[in-house]
């Protein structure tokens, strides 16, 4: 493998990661405030590049605005999406499976609404960035890069948000325990909807930016969720941080295990890690107790 | 000041308290006594809106509280030190704190946890490691800590001697008798007779979810039936 072959295999990986880590975060943080395991979040991704294709083509506006208004739609959607769907559920006894039942059906439901209003057809999103960075042998399209960057901007302001604000401070408390954080004044029920925002945005922000380079269709975020599911277990259940480790970490390892071998080994390589992870540290490589 | 007027709880299908009625008055110290399964943690739960009641009232001040969320009565004066701690363990000692005031707006905050360091200096040096690292008793300091920054007229305790080594229970003994000395009324649970009546001012027994007895704390320790099955005593 030559050097720039090296730097390439790298920075793809890092690209692919990013990605798996803003999806994985946005689930990590649901289950680690909730206990919820979301399997509608590949269709916030979905909505997310869907809502970006209709903002910038159908009404207009410049792309970066689309962008910017998909993100906002479809975190509304998740709080919509946790109100009307998780809250009531979790205010039952005995809901840890009919939570899961809901979110599967939540996402065939929405796959579904989306071939029915928007077709089978597959279309794509302008690029954001056009060309293609040189640095030397080393050759990679700027629309990637800025996958790279603008994921870790939003992970960056998310890990802020989580432990430089206030707020951050009361996701952190309700995520471990949410009835001594909610005899100290803090709004659990009201936490637990924001969160379904804040992970919907990351998720959005994922899929907008891979969207030029994949077609939106309404299956889109079906390989992602699973990429992010195992994402998840790497990092520790419930772990922000572990889940992004996690995220680059699997992205790097199947990037060069793509490179080294043939794309088809891609889900072989990631799962077999997922299952050696599970038999040697059954609580994620970036967590320190089970459970 | 507070009251708990003909509750009913129950869990699911089974009823845990039944017509339950207590009292607490300005700067008084309470006990609730009673065996494991008698409903005194859920006495507790009831009165921080933790556990809403199927039935009865929950007074504080003159105000309705029976359906008020948690937060609306920390905001009105109450807070409470949970059943074995309960802190945030992957949180600073500092934040765990701090999320007690969490009602209360910044500034204030930092002047509260001035005042409450100044009742439990042994935490000063530990206010940036995380909670769960901290010892037992530790973590009971930080606990009470915690429950006073919302600066309330009424702290709840639920079992805040549970676990600790009997050094420790008397330490714990002197900070309830201080916090009450400052005005702050106290509610506590407790399982062992002796400790509970000897230190309120006034006290209940629970059983099977049902008030049997209450009195000041003197007659309930010299309750001939508390004596025989709470403190071992033989029978005259």
């Amino acid at each position: 493998m030559t050097g720039a072959i090296l730097i390439e295999t790298l920075l793809n990986g890092l690209i692919t990661g990013a990605i798996y880590a803003l999806i994985g975060s946005g689930i990590a943080l649901i289950y680690g405030t909730t206990r919820v395991l979301n399997f509608a979040h590949g269709e916030a991704m979905m909505l997310a590049a869907y809502a970006a294709l209709i903002l910038s083509t159908t009404a207009g506006l410049p792309l970066w605005l689309a962008a910017l208004g998909a993100i906002l739609l479809v975190m509304a959607g998740g709080v919509v999406m946790q109100r009307a769907v998780i809250a009531p559920i979790l205010a039952r006894e005995d809901w840890s499976f009919r939570i899961i039942a809901a979110t599967i059906g939540l996402s065939i439901f929405l796959q579904s609404a989306a071939q029915l209003i928007w077709g089978e057809g597959f279309s794509a999103l302008p690029y954001f960035f056009d060309g293609v960075l040189v640095l030397g042998p080393v050759r990679m399209p700027w629309q990637r890069i800025a996958i790279l960057i603008v994921a870790l901007v939003a992970l960056g302001l998310s890990a802020l948000l989580l432990y430089r604000t206030r707020f951050g401070q009361m996701i952190r408390a309700t995520a471990q325990d949410a009835e001594a954080a909610e005899a100290f004044g803090i709004p659990a029920a009201r936490v637990h909807t924001m969160v379904f925002a804040l992970s919907a945005g990351l998720a959005a922000v994922g899929a907008i930016m891979l969207a030029p380079l994949l077609s939106v269709n309404p299956w889109m975020g079906v390989p992602y969720i699973l990429k992010a599911f195992a994402v998840v277990i790497l990092g520790g259940l419930g772990s922000f941080g572990g889940a992004i480790l996690a995220g680059f970490l699997l992205g790097i390892i199947e990037s060069f295990g793509v490179t080294l071998t043939s794309s088809e080994w891609r889900d072989v390589i990631s799962f077999g890690l997922l299952i050696a992870v599970i038999w040697v540290r059954p609580y994620g490589l970036f967590s320190t107790r089970e459970g | 000041m507070f009251e708990l007027s003909g509750i009913d709880v129950r869990y699911g299908a089974a009823q845990v308290l039944w017509d339950l009625s207590l009292t607490v008055a300005p700067g008084e110290v309470v006990a609730v006594m009673g065996p494991n399964g008698s409903g005194k943690s859920t006495v507790l739960k009831v009165a921080m809106g933790l556990k809403r009641p199927s039935g009865g009232r929950v007074m504080f001040d003159g105000a309705d509280l029976t359906q008020a969320p948690a937060t609306a009565r920390v905001g009105a004066g109450m807070s409470i030190v949970l059943e074995r701690r309960r802190l945030f363990p992957r949180m600073s000692v500092r934040e765990n704190i701090e999320i007690g005031g969490f009602v209360l707006p910044r500034a204030e905050i930092r002047r509260q946890m001035d005042w409450v360091l100044s009742l439990f200096p042994e935490l000063r040096p530990h206010m940036d490691a995380t909670a769960g690292r901290l010892s037992g008793g530790q973590q009971q300091m930080a606990a009470i800590a915690r429950g006073l920054m919302a600066k309330p007229r009424l702290l709840l305790m639920d079992e805040p001697l549970l676990g600790l080594s009997p050094a420790l229970q008397q330490r714990v003994f002197a900070l309830m008798r201080e916090i009450n000395d400052r005005g702050v009324a106290i509610l506590f649970n407790e399982q062992n007779a002796k400790l509970s009546f000897g230190l309120s001012h006034r006290g209940y027994l629970l059983e099977s979810g049902r008030v049997v007895l209450t009195g000041s704390g003197t007659q309930m320790l010299d309750h001939p039936e508390i004596r025989r099955v709470y403190l071992g005593e033989a029978a005259a």
